[in-house]
């Protein structure tokens, strides 16, 4: 039986590891784990270059955390504290815009869900503490927010809409962490269907209209509640043709890359 | 479409920004910019024992890094032997389905001594012992820059052409080459191109072509992974 092949967007990013300091393809292993633990098999999608043909050969995706997106794509100013990552932007859109086309089970995390709300038109807002006057959205790095005995920063709990798809796969509360200084404003083409209570910041949107198609501002494949991506991997699996049979992927109905 | 490229990659503690140490999947970033200027779809490959990923890849890059465990060649690993258990048992299982469905194959640096092992060859783990110098790895970050000798009519003389500089870095050989032929050679005789002329496309050198973005040999592996389409 075969695991349905799920992209993941990469960081080409400067790291030191050893000895060694350069540009790297590269992603946590937490995201790579939560994929493989439930059932699917993971593969990255690195920000070379604007092409999307990539996205024929996959049965789902993950648009992954890191950096900002520049808010000229939505029209705005850049504010102080926003860090963009250009090639990144143009990649990922361009990626989104093609998954949402082909309508292929797609999971947004974090800068994710960022990403899926700009490609559907909509706004972020770039600084949350500028609008909060906290900044309890943004857990230490390399902490647990969720461990007994963490600090509360980081850590809140998200209210779920009753009647959305995201209700009827998390119910109506659960207790996420939290790496964020932007958020969703204007979720554009996408549904807002889960807040944290304390602050109205949204933590979920979601298409109904597409197969699977989720964003959360939260990290959940640093925690051991991977529903999202089993959700994810259960749609990849049915796309491919229920996970027993090899699917016609090659020669299947290739396309010139979308123009945007 | 182009054809997709698997690029495979290490599992190390990587620290960027505000992150310290994470357990991160990461592979030098030359080598996807090798393969999409050569035209290519680079993706990278988590380790992982899984090789059904193997139906979605038109060719395959098996990119450089640790030193393979040294069981895999029948000896005990020396002083300077570091490896990574988890990369090898992966990257051997992958080499092998790649090569029994003739995907096209091209292995730099330890890929190359990976496909040396996979084709039943041994290596040398410490070549400063063997040799008495350091000129293939001659300090932290730099590159040796020798001439190779190539085997006239081999795949990799026609592709370098009359430009024979090469730029390695690695401190391990390969000794037997097994079911490869050896098709190119540093100043001082050590393999440093090995070749399985019974398949499509199996070529492994031991410098670093990505560095440089060698569209010669890129190229090749993406022509070789366009047929396969």
């Amino acid at each position: 039986m075969r695991r349905p092949l799920i992209g993941m967007t990469a960081y080409a990013q400067q790291v030191q590891y050893g000895s060694n300091d350069l540009m790297a393809g590269m992603l946590p292993m937490t995201y790579i784990r939560a994929v493989h633990a439930v059932g699917g098999r993971a593969v990255l999608i690195t920000p070379d270059e604007p092409g999307t043909d990539v996205i024929e050969s996959l049965d789902g995706i993950v648009f992954s955390g890191g950096g900002d997106i520049d808010p000229a794509y939505w029209g705005a100013e850049r504010h102080p504290e926003t860090e963009i990552d250009k090639e990144r932007d143009e990649s990922e859109l361009l990626l989104m815009k093609a998954a949402i086309e082909a309508d292929l089970p797609m999971l947004g995390v974090c800068r994710g869900m960022q990403v899926m709300a700009v490609a559907g038109g909509g706004t972020l807002h770039q600084h949350l503490p500028d609008v909060l006057g906290n900044d309890r959205h943004r857990g230490a790095p390399g902490t647990d927010p969720l461990a007994a005995g963490a600090a509360a920063y980081g850590r809140h709990d998200v209210r779920v809409q009753p009647g959305s798809r995201s209700h009827e796969m998390l119910g109506e509360f659960l207790t996420v962490n939290s790496f964020h200084h932007q958020a969703v404003d204007d979720p554009g083409s996408f549904t807002a269907v889960g807040w944290c209570p304390d602050d109205k910041v949204i933590e979920i949107i979601e298409d109904p209209a597409l197969t699977y198609a989720v964003g959360v501002q939260w990290h959940p494949e640093r925690t051991n509640d991977l529903r999202v991506f089993s959700r994810l991997v259960e749609a990849a699996a049915r796309r491919s043709g229920g996970g027993s049979t090899w699917a016609p992927v090659k020669g299947a109905g290739r396309e010139e890359p979308l123009a945007v | 479409m182009r054809p997709i490229i698997g690029i495979t990659t290490y599992v190390e503690d990587a620290t960027w920004g505000v992150w310290r140490d994470l357990p991160t999947t990461l592979v030098p970033h030359d080598y996807a910019a090798a393969v999409s200027l050569a035209g290519g779809r680079p993706v990278l490959i988590p380790p992982e024992e899984d090789t059904d990923v193997l139906r979605v890849l038109d060719g395959l890059v098996l990119a450089g890094g640790s030193d393979l465990g040294p069981e895999m060649y029948g000896q005990e690993p020396g002083p300077h032997t570091v490896v990574r258990p988890e990369r090898d048992k992966a990257e051997s299982r992958l080499v092998r389905a790649a090569l029994d469905r003739d995907v096209p194959v091209l292995g730099i640096c330890r890929g190359m001594q990976l496909l040396t092992v996979a084709a039943g060859g041994s290596l040398h783990q410490h070549l400063p012992d063997l040799l008495g110098h350091e000129k293939h790895r001659p300090a932290p970050g730099v590159y040796g820059e020798h001439d190779a000798r190539f085997e006239p009519g081999s795949r990799i003389a026609e592709l370098m052409g009359d430009d024979l500089a090469i730029r390695c870095f690695h401190h391990q050989g390969v000794d037997d080459p097994g079911t490869l032929t050896v098709t190119g050679r540093a100043e001082d005789g050590l393999p440093e191109a090995v070749e399985d002329p019974g398949r499509r496309f199996v070529l492994g050198v031991q410098w670093h072509p990505e560095v440089v973005r060698d569209r010669r040999l890129f190229g090749a592996l993406v022509a070789a992974a366009t047929d396969e389409i």
